[in-house]
């Protein structure tokens, strides 16, 4: 059964269901009581713009939303949902290899395996977080297209002659006999409340005044700030949107950024300490680091970029010396001093050969750990390059192997041939260390050969090595931007809304009887000094307290 | 003015169903690709170049029983499985089995002398800065992993294997 509900005033004007003061003339359309209480003036009494008698299932969707008491339950619940990702680390927050399903079972026993097991160990990248994330921008975006509209309609055809009841029930109200010239005298207030900012609006004897209307779209700028925000929020989950990563290159070294169309080269990387006189007395003796730096070039790649049988082509698009807080930035790419590992490594060498007889020296020849070229000419001699260690053993067989892949103890051997060598060449041993030439007496190994050539390097500028690897992080957030527009958004709404109060002044004179109501949207006391103040300007004195109508924060 | 108003209400609400949807399922979609990698998941793609040059792919071998080991010369395991998974592959290639075994980005002269050693005839591929290594998250060699027809992975052996526990795992991998 349907029951309309009469919604028409007296004045003769059609309200939508849900209005609460008329929408012309302002008349309080209670039906059941008659109460002189102050009114309720939100939204300025208008009905919400989705209030309907019969609603669909669209509506009822839409109803949900658009009520604040669900906006405020969603807050709370993601508030409450949040502080449940705080109890352990979470996943993201470790680096390399790391595997949560073990991880927090180890570290934290039963309730770290159910808290691996709940995804709260990704608190914020579960559905469900994100979904009541989702819901709250849809609140957000239904309350306030709900409420702004209607309310910015009742601002822009405001009544100038209100209902008698509305004046007397507002929080602030004066009632005085006029003996003067009533249009006079609204006249002369009108030029007062001119002078403190407000726009003045008259219909006879009737007058309304109003300033910083504005401050009533401030919450509505910080929600479209808020959507902004939360959109931002959501677009990190694009890809190529949001990237944070670890790499490590050790000085001169070229590497690829992962999922990324970039190289960076570490040229130099350069740690420094205090020195002891630059310490207090505390810290004397401890190594405090001064400054970490490494000297980088970002490179893209052009061409051949995921073809592994070609080498790729590079172009150099950025070169800045990494410090701690200033990353290299490229097209919204960081790269920031994260740590560093002092160990060197060894690459090259240049050795010569020394034919031991006449004392004559061949060379230097490039030797680098890796890859190097298999034959190599030395004046009479030829190396032929026949095995490579990089971390030299003799194996549980008694064959030589290597127990790593990092150059820590490099061997090479080489098969030589030349004067007063056998013709089908001699094998010679070269270990270009001079920890492992002594630990693996590369002599006694090399026996007859040792005595007519030696390969040995002459000066430490024949070796190349890099002293350090740098490690950076490497971050890209796109949606950075947005977050700071929200945000920028967000908070002029919310300076509109706090520093600025609405306050409109309503008088009618009939016969008369003055009736003076007055609303703010906050500030009360404000409101009724302000008030006072205009009416002693021309003559009538009140106590601003006597204005007070009574009613909740007045 | 009630039609316009319903139009809003469906286009803001079709909004929010995409972009919700949108960012909802995309968190349900990176749980799975999240974390190490286990049996069933589908392992990553890589190109590499065997010894003669040429680039493979995993791809290349899409519908065919994949054997892919990770081995380096100065891991004894992976040294003693080498000739091994070359009697496996003698065995099973006419079946179809295809083995790849990637070298932990050694330098050229090691890896082609070791294979001239052993002599061995399935591809060998080499990974470049550890790229391949790091995608498929290897934290000790060898690491075996067994890829079934359908591209999905039926097992990962971490370790070594002896020769009984590559056949048997084998001929689970070719359904026989």
């Amino acid at each position: 059964m349907l029951v309309v509900e009469n919604t028409k005033c007296e004045c003769g004007h059609q309200n939508a269901i849900g209005t609460v003061l008329c929408e012309n003339c302002g008349k309080p359309l209670e039906h059941n009581e008659v109460s002189d209480l102050p009114l309720e003036m939100r939204y300025d009494g208008v009905a919400r713009r989705s209030q309907k008698s019969n609603p669909n299932y669209i509506d009822r969707i839409w109803n949900f939303f658009s009520s604040v008491k669900i906006a405020i339950y969603l807050i709370v619940l993601t508030f409450l949902t949040a502080m449940l990702g705080t109890i352990y680390p979470q996943e993201n927050t470790f680096i390399n290899n790391f595997d949560p399903s073990v991880y927090y079972e180890q570290t934290y026993g039963l309730p770290g395996k159910l808290y691996y097991l709940l995804g709260l160990s990704h608190t914020y990248e579960t559905w469900w977080f994100i979904g009541l994330l989702v819901m709250i921008g849809t609140s957000l975006v239904i309350c306030s297209l709900d409420r702004v509209l209607p309310l910015y309609r009742a601002l822009s055809k405001q009544q100038i002659r209100k209902h008698l009841q509305f004046i007397h029930r507002q929080k602030t109200v004066y009632k005085q006999t006029i003996a003067l010239d009533e249009e006079k005298w609204v006249q002369e207030f009108g030029t007062q409340l001119k002078r403190k900012g407000y726009r003045i609006h008259r219909d006879g004897s009737a007058l309304l005044a109003e300033k910083n209307r504005f401050s009533r779209w401030g919450p509505y700028i910080n929600h479209i700030g808020l959507i902004l925000f939360l959109l931002a929020i959501l677009a990190r989950s694009i890809p190529s949107w949001q990237m944070d990563s670890y790499i490590t290159i050790p000085d001169g070294d070229t590497i690829q950024i992962a999922d990324t169309n970039y190289f960076v080269k570490n040229e130099k990387f350069t740690v420094e300490f205090y020195t002891d006189d630059e310490l207090p007395e505390q810290l004397k003796g401890t190594a405090r680091a001064k400054l970490f730096e490494t000297k980088a070039v970002l490179y893209e790649c052009v061409s051949n970029c995921s073809d592994q049988t070609r080498k790729p082509e590079l172009v150099e698009v950025k070169r800045h010396n990494i410090i701690v807080n200033e990353p290299l930035t490229y097209k919204g790419l960081k790269l920031y001093q994260f740590d560093f590992d002092t160990t060197p490594r060894l690459n090259a060498v240049h050795p010569i050969l020394v034919d031991k007889k006449t004392g004559e020296k061949y060379g230097p020849f490039d030797l680098p750990m890796k890859d190097s070229a298999l034959q190599h000419k030395l004046g009479p001699y030829t190396l032929d390059l026949y095995a490579n260690y990089m971390e030299f053993a003799i194996g549980d067989n008694g064959e030589p192997t290597t127990l790593s892949r990092d150059p820590i103890a490099p061997a090479f051997v080489f098969t030589v041939k030349g004067p007063g060598l056998e013709p089908e060449g001699e094998p010679y041993m070269y270990f270009p260390m001079q920890k492992d030439k002594v630990k693996f007496s590369q002599d006694v190994i090399n026996h007859a050969v040792a005595d007519k050539i030696e390969i040995r390097v002459d000066g430490m500028e024949n070796v190349d090595f890099s002293e350090a690897s740098t490690y950076l992080n490497v971050r890209m957030d796109r949606a950075l931007p947005y977050v700071w527009v929200g945000a920028a958004f967000s908070m002029i709404g919310l300076l509109m809304g706090s520093y600025w109060q609405h306050r409109r002044i309503w008088l009618r004179i009939d016969e008369g009887e003055l009736s003076l109501g007055a609303h703010t949207n906050k500030n009360w006391y404000g409101m009724r000094s302000e008030v006072a103040g205009a009416l002693q300007k021309i003559g009538i004195t009140v106590d601003p307290k006597s204005l007070d109508n009574g009613g909740n924060n007045a | 003015m009630g039609k316009s108003r319903k139009t809003v209400q469906i286009v803001i609400l079709l909004a929010v169903l995409i972009i919700g949807g949108y960012a909802i399922g995309s968190t349900l979609f990176a749980a799975d690709n999240k974390g190490p990698l286990k049996e069933g998941d589908k392992p990553p793609a890589f190109e590499l170049l065997d010894l003669e040059g040429n680039a493979r792919q995993l791809s290349d071998y899409e519908g065919k029983a994949v054997v892919v080991n990770f081995w380096g010369t100065f891991c004894p395991p992976c040294v003693k499985e080498m000739p091994e998974f070359e009697r496996q592959y003698a065995k099973w290639k006419d079946q179809g089995l295809v083995i790849l075994a990637i070298n932990l980005s050694e330098d050229t002269l090691t890896v082609n002398n070791f294979v001239r050693r052993f002599d061995l005839n399935y591809p060998i591929l080499r990974d470049v800065n550890r790229k391949t290594e790091r995608s498929y998250g290897l934290k000790s060699y060898p690491t075996t992993f067994f890829i079934n027809p359908d591209g999905t992975l039926m097992e990962i052996k971490v370790g070594g294997m002896t020769e009984v526990e590559i056949d048997e795992r084998i001929e689970r991998l070719l359904k026989l």
